[in-house]
């Protein structure tokens, strides 16, 4: 089975612990992605954690803030070094101001391609240049981020090819006009499906897609169908 | 950077002086404007230039023909949005550009993919998807204009394909491709025509030496990219066992020609010959054809040439001469002297 989850800021913004409640209670939900996309969130999440329930999840990995605003890049850099060593850190590339600080996290970085707002981190050579930086960092790849820049999906294919074996996680969602995360549609359901031969069965997916928790089994049918494992995809063939 | 024409010039043992100086021109040009509208960036669209400097062959006499190219919702802001560059644009780079309406002004990315062929493409739209495709240039947003190239070639390559083969060699030119790349390089020369006669004549000269050259140009470099599965396929491309996959990397091989100049995309076919003497028709003749354009003088001759009097202008007479080189050359590039071309020619270039 591959470990498959939300983030929790995509089910309930800044509540991390409704955003965990709700998944709890979904069998075949066994990964997760504590989100502090807003600085202003990062310590109160930070300090839950040792009193947060995570037994039953078998992947977690954490969102940092996307954006320093109400906070400097070391304090966010100390906050984050007090998680455990075996949550990869999702990163944009953005708030990477001084790279030497950033490079003693290892293999813990997991740096994120971009939307079409950012101004790198967004292609495949942009992505190649950001490793040069951070060269034992790991890769996650926001597959609506990178149908934004490329319906075709040949962006995200040559990022799967290269970095491969820096694939830490998968993000999912459909992208709206602005950026903003939304549920699979039928579009990006087909563009997603040409690369789902190119994800390792066990990658994580995080789903991203903006949702009421009423609609949390309807997206994993969603993600899972546009992402089938490689016995599912044998069948369907 | 046009490293495959340095790599001639040195083999040669020459310089073609007007070809580094229209490169030199367009950097300048480009870097100016692209300066100047770093104010109108916005994620859904790109200001692109196409014609002389979206070949990296400006001159003086130069105008710059350019395109808002929308890739998302549309908005009422994009008109007023044109318009704001359109005045940028001429404070730059003051001739006006060409009266057709073609390279000035919004172009939607939904009917240069969706109108491909079939009865709702139009002249305009098939000028516009194949110029994109063949010399253009992001001024501002590179990643809209790749975005379009890609969905555009995703049409004619991913979308459009062959029965495969009975030895399981897959398809590496996309004949839909070829065939619009064609089909643009008749339809120019059947615009010429046309513009001569609706025009009566008026400023024939100059697109006569310019379908000669540059228009015919164009159509090469859309030759060679759509044969760039059999000119310039990386070993990897024939590795790949899933066939989404090849045919996505082969619409991206295809893509990644689209960012270089059509001459030095033929520079880098000539040089896979050992033939000097058509390194030499071909680019001594451009360099002349270049050279002339940006005499100041003789593009005005060439402007008003008289059609009867076209022998007795030295500006005409001289060009009209050295675009016969310029044909004999790339004649003999495509269909004796590369090592795969004529047989590419042969297999997909009339039947």
């Amino acid at each position: 089975m591959r470990p498959i989850g939300f983030s929790t800021g995509a089910l309930a913004k800044g509540d991390f612990a409704r955003g965990l409640n709700v998944q709890r209670t979904i069998d075949r939900i066994d990964a997760v992605e504590l989100s502090a996309l807003r600085d202003h969130e990062l310590t109160a999440l930070i300090e839950a954690i040792p009193s947060l329930d995570l037994d039953r999840f078998a992947y977690v990995s954490f969102h940092a803030p996307s954006k320093l605003q109400t906070l400097d890049e070391e304090t966010v850099f100390e906050l984050l070094t007090r998680l455990p060593d075996s949550w990869p850190i999702i990163v944009h590339p953005e708030i990477l101001r001084t790279p030497s600080l950033w490079r003693r996290l290892g293999e813990q970085l997991c740096l994120e391609n971009m939307d079409n707002r950012k101004t790198t981190g967004r292609t495949p050579a942009e992505m190649r240049a950001l490793f040069d930086t951070f060269p034992e960092a790991t890769f996650c790849l926001d597959l609506g981020h990178a149908r934004q820049i490329d319906p075709t999906m040949t962006s995200a294919l040559q990022m799967l090819r290269e970095l491969g074996e820096r694939l830490r996680q998968i993000h999912v969602s459909d992208l709206g006009a602005r950026g903003e995360h939304l549920p699979l549609g039928a579009t990006a359901r087909q563009s997603f499906a040409r690369v789902a031969h190119r994800v390792p069965d066990d990658c994580p997916l995080i789903i991203e897609s903006v949702i009421a928790s009423d609609a949390i089994e309807r997206e994993l049918d969603a993600v899972s169908d546009a992402l089938p494992i490689a016995s599912a995809r044998a069948a369907i063939a | 950077m046009s490293p495959a024409i340095d790599d001639l010039e040195t083999r040669l043992g020459t310089r073609w002086p007007a070809i580094h100086a229209a490169r030199a021109r367009t950097e300048e040009v480009v870097g100016q404007l692209s300066a100047s509208l770093a104010e109108f960036d916005d994620a859904s669209v790109s200001i692109v230039v196409t014609g002389s400097l979206g070949r990296g062959e400006a001159t003086a006499g130069s105008d710059a023909d350019w395109i808002l190219l929308v890739d998302g919702p549309s908005d009422p802001g994009h008109a007023i949005l044109a318009r704001n560059i359109e005045s940028q644009i001429q404070s730059v780079v003051t001739k006006d550009v060409g009266r057709t309406g073609t390279f000035a002004g919004i172009v939607a990315s939904h009917e240069l993919v969706h109108y491909i062929a079939g009865t709702s493409d139009s002249n305009h739209n098939l000028t516009r998807r194949i110029l994109l495709l063949s010399e253009s240039r992001a001024l501002t947003n590179p990643i809209v204009r790749g975005r379009v190239i890609r969905n555009v070639l995703a049409r004619y390559v991913v979308h459009d394909r062959s029965v495969q083969s009975r030895s399981g060699r897959r398809q590496n030119v996309p004949h839909f491709l070829l065939n619009d790349v064609v089909r643009y390089w008749r339809t120019m020369a059947s615009d010429y025509a046309s513009k001569m006669w609706e025009r009566r004549r008026e400023g024939w000269g100059i697109r006569n030496v310019k379908l000669r050259f540059s228009r015919k140009l164009l159509f090469i470099g859309g030759l060679l990219s759509a044969f760039a599965g059999e000119l310039f396929a990386p070993q990897q491309l024939h590795e790949v066992e899933n066939d989404e996959e090849y045919f996505l990397m082969l619409a991206e091989l295809i893509r990644t020609q689209t960012d270089v100049p059509p001459l030095e995309l033929l520079a880098r076919v000539v040089l896979d010959t050992n033939d000097d003497d058509v390194a030499d028709a071909i680019f001594s003749s451009y360099d002349q054809f270049l050279s002339v354009l940006s005499d100041s003088d003789a593009r005005k001759a060439l402007e008003s040439v008289a059609f009867e009097k076209a022998l007795e202008t030295p500006a005409y007479a001289g060009l009209r001469d050295a675009s016969q080189r310029f044909r004999d050359g790339v004649t003999r590039l495509f269909f004796d002297a590369h090592p795969k071309l004529p047989k590419l020619i042969r297999d997909f270039g009339v039947f």
